[in-house]
Formats: C-alpha cells, structure tokens, sequence
C-alpha cells in the first residue's frame, strides 16, 4: 500500500478513534453509577453492540497507535529497512488484536 | 546513511530524536509536534497495558474486583486524569494538523515582502482556538474527575 493511502487510512482512524475513545471515556469514566463494577462490565459483555464496538475501536486503535509509532521508528533510525519495520508491527499488531478480541468475545 | 536516504528522495534525518526537542530556531507549532508525539506514545504505553489488565475479566469476579480496588487509588485516579488530558490534546491537535497537511488552514499565500514570513512562522488562529479548547476540555474533565 503506497505511503499516501496509510497517510489517509491514518486520519479515518484518527476521526473514528476521536469518536469511539470519547464515547468509551464517557461511558467508562464520566457518567455516574459504577461503569467499572462486574455486575456493569458482565451487563455490557453480553449486548452484542458493545461486543462490535469494541472490536472496531481495537482496529482503530491498533492501526494508528502502530502505523504512528512506524512512522516515528522510521524517521529516527533511517537506517532500519522499512520492511522489517512493518512486518515485526503488522506481526505485533495481529498478536495484540487476536489477545485483546478473545477477551470479550469469550465474555459474549 | 545518506546515500541510502537521498536514494529515496528523503534528505537524512541527522539530529534524530534530539531534533524533537532543539533543533534550531524551533516554532510553538513545532513543540506542539513534539508533544503530538509523546501524548501519542504515551498513550499507546497506556492501551498495551490497558489491555493487559482487561484479560484479569477473565479470572473472574474476585480476580476483576482485586484489581479495580488498586486502580482506586489516589495515585491511579492523577495517571488516569493524564490519559484523559493526552488523549484531548491528542484528539485536537490531530484534527488541527489533518486540516493543515490537507491545506485548509494554511491560509492564504502573500507575496514575498521584507521581513518574510515563511510558512512554519505564520501566526495561524487554529492554533489559539485549538489550545483555548483544550485547556476548556481538560479543566472540565478535571472537574468530573475530582467531582
């Protein structure tokens, strides 16, 4: 994929992380009752609209948190071929969804 | 190094990371570059562990309530604040720079009259309007946060 289509798909995931993280801070964080208590974490593992939500925000997050830290490995060490660069994150990257996807879709 | 980068097109990074902080006579949009770096850093340090603690759901009732009882410590709530105020810098300053890359608030070109202004050292309004709504969001969140 050329350089400007990463660039590109690097902002749509920043648009949607600025919606998806501030309606999980929201949720989570700023609204009253106790987001953080089992009886509300088992309540939301069980509606299939957060099971989606948190997927896609894990995408999201993944792909701009990794192709950010790409560019930044890039650009300090010119000397690291940019192949291996991508492939050790994409290999990351999987490692960290299929680990972080398994916790709520075993909780479904 | 330099063969390597001027064969892609790149002039060579020479200063590498030190170039983050000094580099010259650096603009406020500059270190809002820097800082655009570290809050994203930070908060992908912050997402790797958050993600870590959240397989404790997996253990079960008392494994999870073990685990929230020392996430409400006061040291905890000051970090978690912090993540709240790096991810609205984040957030923000990342809109301001997409507009930017994409030529929308550049503003418009001048001719080249003495003293000349270059592009980094043009006063631009967004970067006011950017900072003034930050410091709003994240007084607000602080307010919810302590109350």
């Amino acid at each position: 994929m050329s350089e400007t289509r990463l660039k590109i798909l690097q902002y749509i995931t920043g648009i949607g992380l600025f919606l998806l993280v501030g309606t999980h801070l929201i949720v989570s964080h700023l609204s009253g009752g106790e987001p953080t208590a089992w009886e509300s974490i088992a309540e939301r593992a069980s509606s299939s609209f957060w099971l989606a939500f948190y997927v896609l925000l894990l995408i999201f997050g993944l792909y701009h948190g990794l192709h950010g830290l790409r560019t930044i490995i890039i650009e300090s060490i010119p000397r690291l071929p940019a192949k291996v660069v991508d492939w050790t994150l994409v290999t990351a990257g999987i490692a960290i969804f299929g680990y972080a996807a398994y916790i709520p879709i075993s909780a479904f | 190094m330099e063969t390597k980068a001027s064969e892609k097109g790149h002039l060579p990074n020479r200063l590498g990371i030190k170039g983050w902080v000094w580099g010259g006579n650096y603009t406020l949009e500059r270190y809002l570059y820097t800082l655009h770096r570290l809050t994203g850093l930070g908060l992908l340090l912050y997402i790797t562990l958050h993600l870590a603690m959240n397989g404790f759901r997996l253990g079960g009732v008392e494994s999870w309530e073990d685990l929230m009882s020392v996430f409400g410590m006061s040291g905890f709530k000051v970090g978690e604040y912090l993540v709240a105020a790096a991810f609205i810098f984040h957030a923000l300053n990342g809109g301001r720079l997409m507009l930017q890359h994409l030529g929308y608030t550049l503003g418009k070109p001048k001719p080249p009259v003495y003293p000349y202004v270059d592009s980094m050292r043009r006063r631009r309004p967004i970067v006011w309007v950017m900072l003034a709504s930050i410091m709003a969001l994240a007084i607000y969140v602080l307010v919810a946060f302590v109350t």
